[in-house]
């Protein structure tokens, strides 16, 4: 009964602001008005005022923000979407959260820390404009690579993390929210060399205060890639098949991880992974995989390189709405959620965040997800 | 003058580098100039429409207030709604301002208005049986039409158009797919079914009427008429304003037409060939240019839809260079010199005859 009370009350509003402003709701009418001094907010999503940022290492920078009261809170390991103005333009890239859950409760803080690729559009953008910017857009945390020690149903023995490079973030948050230790924890940090290891001196502390947790730096300029199965059966206590895993890093890393643990008779489901790092650059491979969805339906398509997304999508049975097939009309227009393409007109390479792409004249320069 | 398939091919070349030029270097500049549009349309929408309940103070309020909303009006379907529903800011990533999202303050369906706007008339710009724009069904303004008793009071029915000029846009999709009237035109193809055709336009129509004829009236309490009177009349401005800008970028003396066997399989060269010689500019100062929403620059707005419009007047030499070098008329006169050709036509072809404005390509 509350429910189609709501509902009704959200249908009626809606027309209400369709009637009065030709917006689907208010905000989008009154937001330009209201922040037309501030145009960094996307109206779609929250503000957070940025207090203060600072380099952990030399490529990875830290900023603190402070997210406006409508944004609702994290569990830790969990991502956000951030957005910012560059040159005109909204753009955004996910970043998993770097602080603990109590910083935020006490402080209404929280902190994300990105690695500045050499060649991430977002990333640059924003070590460049950090110094001067107020205000940054986020959107609510979400992503289920998340770490609750307590309410978990399977308790597990001990518990195991990976991380390799920036992928410590949303491990770090996950250690630093941890309130009451129950149970072992290990972390293999994998990093190139250790000056690139963020959060060093913190987890340095952490292990020297804590008895169950046992923090591994594995430098792999000096001895090579970590060997995670060998590692650990090397500890004669220890039983694979009774611990949980959190592998987070580049995806070859943590599948292949994932590949080893599970021929060790380690059940998927004791294994969560979240992929880190740029998208693999486009020269992978002449074929790349497209996933489209339409109205909640998933449709895999093989996508040629150099061939127009509209007309793949019609010779594997999909029909996409298009007007004039040359870049005209804007009728094919629809959201690319990952992945990178080619504008076939211009020959530019499109970033590899969320945007809008003309299907007619756009190809697939890496495996993408889009939504018709 | 005929042009080869190879001059039309570097011709397509040079308006590709004009158009890239600009294109490579969007950035703050064009999104600052369309926020601030944005928010001069807002606040001369609000202000008007609460100038128009204080015309009991002195009724030069009142008339201010009609003058704001007709502004507002105009402002919102021209240099922000017509651009944005191209898509030129789309590379924004601003949900306010993108072509899929964007709906104006016109009794046309936005959605319904891409499909006859954006695909038909400025894919197959002046192909007579194509662009059901060139005439708009009611008018005859060339001799590839049949004369017909009616085209003899058709200045009158100009006027009417023109009076009514939003309804006339929003019930064209629907006289095209004969969704009242009519027999269907054997060839064409619906993306829409009729009766989602009828509750777009419905819908939008009457939200409209609702919120300029009942629901503002309604909270102007003893102030009513007066509102209701100053609306009426901000939408007959914007009307008469909106019709008259387009009839003049094409509807000129020397714009041309084209036959559906001259662009059948067309080069990208010979598409833009046929854009500006089936379109025309008109002059004037920048305030002028921006409440046509730079449709001024008709010639550059049809080479370039998705181009931010507040660079046509800066393209326009370019192009007009471009054009005289391949010895393409590029039609460009005073605002009322244009306006008067506009009804010198529609005059003309009232009667039977008249002289032939197909263009000539390779093909004729």
């Amino acid at each position: 009964m509350n429910k189609s009370i709501s509902s009704w009350s959200q249908r009626l509003y809606r027309q209400f602001s369709l009637m009065l402003a030709n917006q689907p709701k208010l905000g989008y009418y009154l937001k330009p008005l209201l922040r037309w001094n501030n145009p960094q907010l996307h109206p779609d999503y929250h503000s957070a005022r940025v207090i203060d940022f600072g380099w952990e290492t030399e490529q990875i920078l830290s900023v603190w923000l402070e997210p406006a009261s409508s944004w609702s809170g994290f569990i830790p390991g969990q991502h956000l979407l951030v957005t910012l103005l560059h040159r005109g333009r909204y753009i955004s890239r996910s970043f998993s959260i770097s602080s603990s859950s109590a910083v935020f409760a006490q402080q209404k803080q929280i902190r994300i820390s990105c690695r500045i690729q050499p060649e991430g559009q977002f990333t640059n953008a924003l070590a460049t404009a950090i110094s001067g910017l107020t205000h940054l857009s986020i959107s609510d945390a979400m992503g289920d690579f998340v770490f609750r020690p307590q309410s978990d149903s399977t308790p597990y023995q001990s518990t195991v993390m990976v991380a390799a490079g920036s992928g410590i973030t949303p491990l770090w948050s996950m250690l630093s929210s941890v309130r009451c230790w129950t149970s072992p924890i290990v972390l293999f940090y994998c990093v190139k060399e250790s000056r690139q290891a963020a959060f060093l001196t913190e987890l340095k502390l952490l292990a020297a205060k804590q008895p169950l947790f046992r923090l591994q730096l594995i430098e792999t300029a000096v001895s090579g890639r970590l060997d995670l199965v060998t590692e650990l059966t090397t500890n004669a206590d220890f039983s694979l098949s009774q611990a949980q895993y959190f592998l987070c890093g580049p995806a070859a890393m943590s599948r292949q991880y994932q590949h080893d643990l599970i021929q060790q008779g380690v059940p998927a489901a004791a294994i969560h992974t979240e992929l880190f790092g740029l998208a693999p650059p486009g020269s992978a491979g002449p074929v790349k995989q497209a996933l489209v969805l339409q109205q909640g339906r998933v449709n895999k398509l093989q996508a040629t390189a150099g061939v127009s997304l509209l007309q793949l999508a019609e010779q594997q049975g999909l029909a996409p709405r298009f007007g004039c097939r040359i870049g005209v009309c804007y009728q094919c227009v629809c959201q690319k959620k990952s992945g990178q393409v080619l504008n076939l007109r211009t020959g530019q390479i499109s970033g590899d965040g969320p945007e809008q792409i003309q299907l007619c004249i756009s190809a697939a320069h890496s495996d993408l997800q889009i939504e018709l | 003058m005929k042009l080869t398939e190879q001059q039309l091919s570097e011709l397509a070349a040079e308006l590709d580098q004009v158009k890239a030029n600009v294109m490579n270097q969007l950035g703050d500049k064009e999104a600052r100039y369309i926020r601030r549009m944005l928010l001069t349309q807002r606040l001369s929408a609000i202000s008007g429409r609460i100038l128009m309940v204080l015309g009991f103070v002195t009724p030069w309020l009142w008339v201010f207030g009609v003058a704001l909303l007709a502004l507002a009006k105009i402002l919102d379907n021209m240099e922000i709604g017509h651009n944005v529903l191209h898509g030129q800011y789309d590379w924004m990533n601003d949900p306010v301002l993108h072509s899929k999202r964007f709906e104006w303050d016109i009794a046309c369906d936005a959605a319904s208005w891409q499909r006859t706007h954006n695909f038909e008339h400025h894919t197959y710009t002046n192909i007579i049986g194509k662009d059901r724009d060139f005439g708009y069904g009611l008018l005859r303004l060339s001799n590839d039409f049949r004369w017909r008793l009616r085209n003899l009071w058709q200045l009158v029915t100009y006027l009417l158009l023109s009076t009514l000029f939003q309804w006339g846009v929003s019930y064209h999709e629907l006289a095209g797919e004969r969704v009242f009237f009519g027999k269907k035109k054997a060839g064409r193809v619906n993306t829409v079914n009729h009766s989602e055709l009828k509750k777009a336009f419905f819908g939008k129509g009457a939200r409209q009427l609702f919120k300029d004829y009942v629901f503002f009236p309604l909270i102007a309490g003893p102030m009513w008429l007066w509102v209701l009177a100053g609306n009426l009349l901000a939408n007959l401005i914007r009307n008469l304003w909106t019709s008259t800008v387009i009839f003049c970028g094409h509807f000129t003396a020397d714009v041309h037409t084209f036959t559906q066997a001259q662009c059948e399989g067309e080069s990208r060269g010979h598409w833009y060939y046929r854009q500006i010689l089936g379109s025309s500019n008109f002059t004037g100062p920048r305030w002028f240019h921006i409440l046509t929403g730079h449709l001024s620059c008709q010639i550059e707005h049809h080479l370039f839809p998705d181009m931010p419009a507040l660079h046509y007047l800066t393209v326009a030499p370019q192009v007009q260079a471009i054009a005289k070098k391949y010895g393409i008329a590029y039609n460009c006169g005073s605002f009322l010199r244009q306006y008067a050709t506009v009804v010198a036509r529609i005059i003309r072809y009232s009667f039977p005859g008249g002289k032939a404005t197909t263009a000539y390509t390779l093909r004729t």
